[in-house]
């Protein structure tokens, strides 16, 4: 079975069209790599068979036919806003709508690397270390995704809209995702994962962030893929001295999915927020895993995640903040805060702080609990019935996360899906 | 209105009322003050339908119905509303929209048409004006961080908006400087009508000043051991529960 299935990533490696030096690597890396199993710490509490079990098609740049009207519909921005749409993981232009102020370059990832464009040597540099199976397929296959160069303060939100839907079912999205956000510039990127049919893929995504010197990055994230699908998201973020990166990952979708944020410091002074809000229910495991290094001094950074769990919905919690010696004068909080709906839920929870300065100011806090019996009973001896109480209490939970997104549109698209999601289960308990 | 009879009630197998009586007819003001876990908040939480307490005997009837039939938010449809002791902090509850919520809960039980936004907004800055009450805490989550005399405006605030026919104020003057107190003095007062009882539970003679009550009662290990006029609540300003107490066991 694991011998098939690395067989079966490294042909379709072999056969992929060559664009990267880049994809060089993810290859020799997929020859030694094992497969992830519940023995390596990285995976310890993640079910593996939701995509271990498949052998998923890479997908080609003519699967799923979408029209213009059809991308209207799922956007969060207004129309007249850049929106660079991601079909299976391909950029597609004729779907997007393309800036046309100074400031922000979105190149096709593969024409990028063809014409060499500036800092794209930069690609594979980030997630390049300490590859896992589905890292390395994402580096062998190399080619699908875009460019994004930001070098002036950007005043609109740019959309990254994310769409998997093909005609065959079993298709892996592969998007590489590059950012580079220049010197002092600044930008909001909203992205979706967005739902548009009930399709089981895979999204293999990886995303490198470079904060160059005093830049700031906006990074509001929801997730909303079917709940078939299976969805695995790697970013990896570097700060430069001075710059803010502030992230809000709302994973609501898919049957199985994983988020990794892989961050790293090169200069003081630089600060980031890391957000994240999951909901699990029946057949669906939610992760989420941080790696937050302070390798400089003077940085701070804040972790909270928060999730809800209900029927047999299963998350994993796991968040690592590692200070090095040199790094005084660190500023880090980290928390996870769950609220659980059933007994048959899980969430396997694991903030790890590792400590090598002696000067810092570090923390963190976990909480597991049912929804509380006073709020409920304040609510019902107000008149609201307890179903509604109880989806009351659970979106406000929600809601105190899902306000760091900071955009109103995205942010009421999330707590009403979390809201159609809940409602039914409210009336059961 | 309300009556109560020879009620029993416990929590986790501890009786905390022990044969409690009370009548309350339509249109009265009745005070209950007692010592220290007498068991007044459990009266009130029992009215209320807190589910946590086990009643073990006695009646209670509301309206002519058995109250102890009907689950909280029935309670709430069916006019009653209790202040309480402690309001809960609903974290990322947004303060107004649980108060249309609340509101058009119970207009939507009574078969009455919801507020919209725009009239229930209309509605709730009247009230809030009466009160002297600070709009910023509209926008805020309900109750998460206020001050404790801005709960308990917050308790009258709701109060004033529902406008129950019994309303049980659970030491809603604890906590409040004089001009809260004032307020909300007002704004009990100005819900009193003939159709409309209160039950005041509170441990100061001061308030009582401003609520004339009809009745005052002296609520004692979990049993009401002597009633009066308001001018009980005088007497036991100046001599304390004690004499009541060795009276009762006497
Ligand atoms: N969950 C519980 N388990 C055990 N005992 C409880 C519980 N809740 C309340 N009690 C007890 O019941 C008694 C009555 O409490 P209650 O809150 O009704 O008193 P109270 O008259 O309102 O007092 P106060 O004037 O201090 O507000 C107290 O002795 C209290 O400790
Ligand atoms: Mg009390």
């Amino acid at each position: 079975m694991s011998a098939a299935l690395l067989d079966h990533y490294q042909t379709l490696a072999a056969t992929a069209p060559k664009a990267h030096v880049y994809q060089a690597v993810g290859q020799q890396r997929l020859s030694l790599v094992e497969l992830p199993n519940r023995k390596q710490e990285a995976w310890r509490y993640t079910p593996l068979a939701p995509v271990l079990d498949y052998q998923f098609a890479a997908a080609s740049r003519e699967d799923g036919l979408l029209v213009p009207e059809d991308v209207a519909a799922l956007r969060v921005t207004p129309t007249d806003h850049v929106c660079i749409v991601l079909l299976n993981g391909f950029f597609m232009p004729e779907l997007s709508t393309l800036p046309v102020q100074a400031g922000l370059e979105v190149l096709d990832l593969a024409q990028a690397i063809q014409t060499s464009a500036a800092g794209i040597e930069r690609l594979g540099s980030l997630s390049g270390e300490c590859l896992h199976l589905f890292g390395a397929v994402n580096a062998a296959l190399t080619g699908a995704g875009v460019y994004l160069r930001v070098t002036e303060k950007l005043t609109q939100p740019v959309e990254l809209l994310h769409i998997n839907y093909s005609f065959d079912s079993e298709v892996l999205s592969n998007p590489r995702v590059l950012v580079q956000v220049e010197a002092n510039a600044n930008l909001t990127l909203l992205e979706q994962h967005a739902q548009f049919a009930d399709v089981l893929g895979m999204h293999n995504g990886v995303t490198e962030i470079f904060l160059s010197e005093g830049a700031e990055l906006i990074h509001p994230r929801l997730q909303n893929d079917s709940l078939r699908t299976r969805h695995l998201s790697s970013l990896h973020v570097q700060q430069a001295a001075s710059s803010v990166y502030k992230g809000t990952t709302l994973a609501l979708g898919s049957a199985w999915s994983r988020t990794e944020f892989h961050l790293d410091f090169s200069g003081g002074h630089a600060h980031c927020e890391l957000n994240g809000f999951y909901l699990a229910g029946d057949q669906q495991m939610q992760s989420m895993h941080l790696d937050v290094l302070h390798s400089v001094p003077d940085c701070s950074s804040r972790e909270a995640f928060k999730g809800i769990l209900y029927g047999q919905g299963k998350a994993v919690f796991d968040g690592n903040i590692l200070v090095k010696k040199d790094a005084q004068k660190t500023d880090a909080r980290l928390s996870n805060d769950n609220l659980l709906l059933s007994r048959d839920s899980e969430i396997d929870t694991k903030p790890r702080l590792e400590i090598y300065a002696d000067d810092v100011q570090c923390s963190h806090g976990t909480t597991v609990g049912q929804i509380d019996p006073e709020m409920l009973f304040y609510l019902r001896a107000r008149g609201i019935p307890k179903a509604a109480a109880t989806s009351m209490i659970c979106q406000g939970f929600a809601a105190e996360l899902i306000a760091h997104c900071d955009y109103p549109a995205l942010e009421t698209k999330a707590l009403s899906i979390l809201q159609e999601r809940l409602a039914p289960v409210a009336a059961n308990l | 209105m309300l009556s109560i009879k020879d009620l029993h009630a416990s929590i986790n197998g501890k009786e905390i009322l022990k044969g409690l009586s009370l009548e309350m007819g339509a249109g009265e003001v009745h005070a209950i003050m007692g010592p220290n876990g007498s068991g007044k908040s459990t009266l009130s939480k029992v009215l209320a339908g807190r589910e946590e307490y086990e009643v073990t005997s006695g009646t209670v009837t509301y309206k002519g119905e058995n109250l102890l039939d009907m689950s909280p938010e029935e309670r709430a449809h069916q006019g009653i509303f209790m202040a309480f002791q402690y309001p809960v902090e609903l974290p990322g509850v947004n303060n107004t929209y649980f108060m249309q919520a609340s509101l058009n809960a119970i207009r939507k039980a009574r078969g009455e048409p919801e507020l919209n936004s725009l009239n229930f907004m209309k509605l709730v800055r009247t009230k809030l004006k009466a009160l002297e009450m600070n709009e910023a805490l509209l926008k805020r989550s309900v109750n998460t961080g206020f001050s404790g005399g801005e709960m308990k405006r917050n308790e009258i605030l709701q109060m004033t908006l529902l406008e129950p026919s019994l309303a049980i104020l659970d030491e809603t003057d604890s906590g409040l400087d004089i001009d809260a107190l004032k307020m909300v003095s007002m704004g009990v007062n100005s819900l009193r009508s003939p159709e409309r009882s209160m039950l005041v539970i509170t441990h100061y003679q001061r308030l009582l000043d401003y609520i004339q009550p009809d009745y005052v009662h002296v609520l004692s290990g979990g049993r009401i051991i002597r009633s009066g006029d308001k001018s009980l609540a005088l007497e036991l300003e100046e001599k304390g529960y004690g004499w009541l107490q060795q009276e009762a066991a006497a």
